[in-house]
């Protein structure tokens, strides 16, 4: 009943345009004033504090800030004169050179948004100028930086991670072969479309010039190798590894391409402490929720709800699928972690579902959320950038929309594909 | 950020200059204290000498972060939200709406900022349990100063986020524009200088796409 009234409240409150964490606030404000009264109230303080000091979301502020360093340092222009010596030759070969660079720019960034605006904004006029129809450049450049979401480091997987108390660095390297799998499948369907339409190819295979631009390239390609390599190792935690790939990134950036300067830098540091604050006052607005939630069990409680329908984890895992599917539709991907992961993991626990490979379903189905309108960040910057319709974009997204279904179906009742790495590695 | 309706600065557009620029001091400080004290943390662990104080103030200054880097963001009203239905509506429901939205956003921050200091007063005469010369009441401090920023930032941007809903424009769109022309503007530069594709053909390609076709479409 109060799960009801809690729930009704949040909705409306959010579809009447209220900030979702000034949403989950009012929502919890209530909820407690309703049953604990008026003096229980100091609680928001409190818990508003404490939800706000979680060392292991640290990590969030330093990859941004890295990744916005890398990028004001002229690196995917780099990345993409690399990969174009790469993969030019290949008939559709621009639609390549786009998924392989969102796939090392993943590496780097951690957030898509941030990924398709940095590569889309070069490679999408040169895509239209070259002949491909644009709402298929958008598509293309869409759904490659989305993927970015399960390629370490990523934003989303920390997020989860610090929700649902599971590994972040076994999460990051969950997320290493369903991601490599998913950027050759876009490849593949890119290049049978081409094949199809007759999309040109680049430039003739030299290996001098890939020799050339590696070189070139080669900081870049090296920095998320060493962060990650000393993350994966357990030298450093994902934590102390972020603020490394920031010095490490100053370097690259200031000292080998001396391409920064104090105004990017100064931009790079507001981007990173903005996106982090929106993303915490969720977080310390959840907490206030969950503090009222754990009082009267009622994940445990919903836990048992559904377990009365089934006990089958096939079933269940289908229905978080569909349900993560709809919610993407509607929520941002942090805002659906942080509202959803805390209430559904009791039940994923219960089912002996491993919260790590629940983790890269959790993703996976926000990624294809990002590329499903009416809430989808990443594919309307695609959009803007390419002066396209969304709902013609949209249309020739659909390819590459099944392609991230084919590989969320594979992670979700596969689950060798994500695991086996980890299990490799870490037990 | 309101490119919808441009005016001439007011009080009001001085006043949020102001704040805009103290808040942005203010992050991009915690920022930079943030990562050098992560670092600095991890360099210290690797020469067996661990800083007792670096995790405990860290998170402390993620704290602070997250509450002055909130009210820079409402006054960029960036914070993550769902405004396709609202705009979607009339506008004689749509405003009322807007304006009870508002309201709800201040009441939280006002109940947050009132605890926040009942909770102060309580605190008097603790201090850090890794650092004792701090006292709890500083690091407990940006709860009602948060809370009352997040209140001015909300109003003094209020004016033009007002306007856009009036308008039925929506503020996310309009920011992905920006950072979409933002980054086109930038690479359409560089393009011409040295190629993004890298010499040859290519790289004549992309220098030649970029302007002529965006001016094309707009």
């Amino acid at each position: 009943m109060i799960l009801g009234v809690m729930l009704s409240g949040l909705f409306a409150l959010i579809l009447m345009g209220v900030p979702i964490a000034v949403a989950l606030g009012l929502v919890a404000v209530g909820a407690i004033w309703y049953s604990d009264g008026f003096d229980a109230l100091v609680n928001v303080a409190l818990v508003m504090y404490d939800g706000a000091t979680k060392f292991p979301l640290l990590a969030i502020p330093m990859f941004v800030l890295a990744g916005a360093i890398m990028n004001a340092s002229g690196i995917s222009r780099r990345l993409i004169a690399f990969a174009s010596a790469l993969l030019g030759f290949i008939r559709g070969g621009l639609a390549m050179i786009n998924i392989g660079v969102s796939m090392f720019f993943a590496e780097i960034s951690g957030s898509a948004v941030a990924d398709v605006a940095a590569t889309g904004s070069i490679l999408i006029p040169a895509m239209k100028k070259r002949g491909y129809p644009k709402a298929f450049a958008a598509a293309v450049t869409s759904s490659s930086a989305s993927l970015a979401i399960i390629i370490p480091p990523s934003i989303p997987m920390i997020l989860y991670g610090v929700m649902a108390d599971a590994s972040i660095v076994q999460l990051f390297v969950a997320g290493i072969v369903p991601g490599v799998l998913g950027g050759f499948s876009l490849m593949l369907i890119s290049y049978l479309l081409a094949r199809n339409y007759g999309w040109p190819v680049e430039e003739i295979f030299n290996l001098r010039r890939v020799w050339v631009t590696f070189k070139e390239a080669l900081a870049a390609l090296f920095l998320p190798i060493i962060i990650l390599g000393s993350i994966f190792g357990g030298v450093v935690t994902a934590t102390e590894g972020a603020g490394l790939a920031v010095v490490a990134a100053l370097f690259i950036g200031g000292v080998i391409y001396r391409d920064l300067n104090l105004s990017f830098l100064r931009a790079a540091l507001l981007d990173g402490a903005m996106q982090t604050a929106v993303v915490m006052l969720l977080v310390a607005a959840s907490a206030l929720v969950g503090v009222y939630l754990t009082e009267q069990q009622l994940p445990q409680q919903l836990a048992q709800w559904v377990l009365s329908i089934t006990e089958n984890p096939i079933a269940i895992l289908a229905m978080m699928n569909v349900f993560f599917l709809i919610i993407g539709l509607f929520l941002h991907s942090a805002a659906a972690i942080i509202l959803v992961v805390p209430v559904v993991v009791p039940l994923i626990s219960l089912v002996g579902i491993d919260p790590v490979h629940f983790g890269l379903i959790v993703c996976l189905n926000l990624a294809i959320g990002q590329q499903t309108p009416p809430v989808a960040s990443v594919l309307i910057t695609a959009c803007s950038i390419a002066r396209a319709n969304v709902w013609e974009v949209s249309k020739a997204n659909i390819w590459f929309i099944g392609v991230l279904l084919a590989v969320l179906m594979l992670v979700t009742y596969v689950p060798a594909v994500p695991m086996t790495l980890v299990e490799w590695l870490y037990r | 950020m309101s490119s919808v309706l441009a005016s001439s600065p007011s009080l009001l557009d001085r006043i949020s200059k102001v704040v805009e620029r103290f808040l942005e001091i203010v992050v991009i400080g915690l920022m930079v204290v943030l990562t050098a004290l992560i670092v600095v943390s991890v360099i210290y662990r690797k020469l067996d000498a661990s800083l007792s104080f670096a995790d405990e103030v860290a998170s402390i200054l993620l704290a602070w972060l997250t509450y002055y880097g909130a009210a820079l963001a409402a006054l960029k009203r960036g914070h993550i939200g769902f405004d396709g239905l609202l705009l979607a509506l009339p506008r004689p429901i749509r405003l009322p709406l807007a304006a009870l939205s508002e309201v709800l956003v201040i009441f939280f921050f006002a109940l947050m900022a009132w605890m926040g200091w009942k909770v102060l007063v309580v605190l008097e005469g603790m201090s850090l349990v890794s650092l004792s010369w701090v006292p709890i009441q500083l690091t407990q401090s940006v709860i009602p100063i948060g809370g009352a920023l997040f209140i001015l930032c909300e109003l003094l941007s209020l004016p033009t986020h007002w306007k856009r809903i009036a308008a039925g424009v929506s503020h996310e769109r309009e920011e992905i524009e920006e950072i979409a022309r933002h980054h086109m503007e930038e690479n359409s530069g560089q393009a011409a200088a040295d190629g993004p594709l890298g010499r040859g053909e290519a790289a004549a390609v992309t220098a030649t796409a970029s302007a002529p076709v965006r001016r094309a479409q707009s």
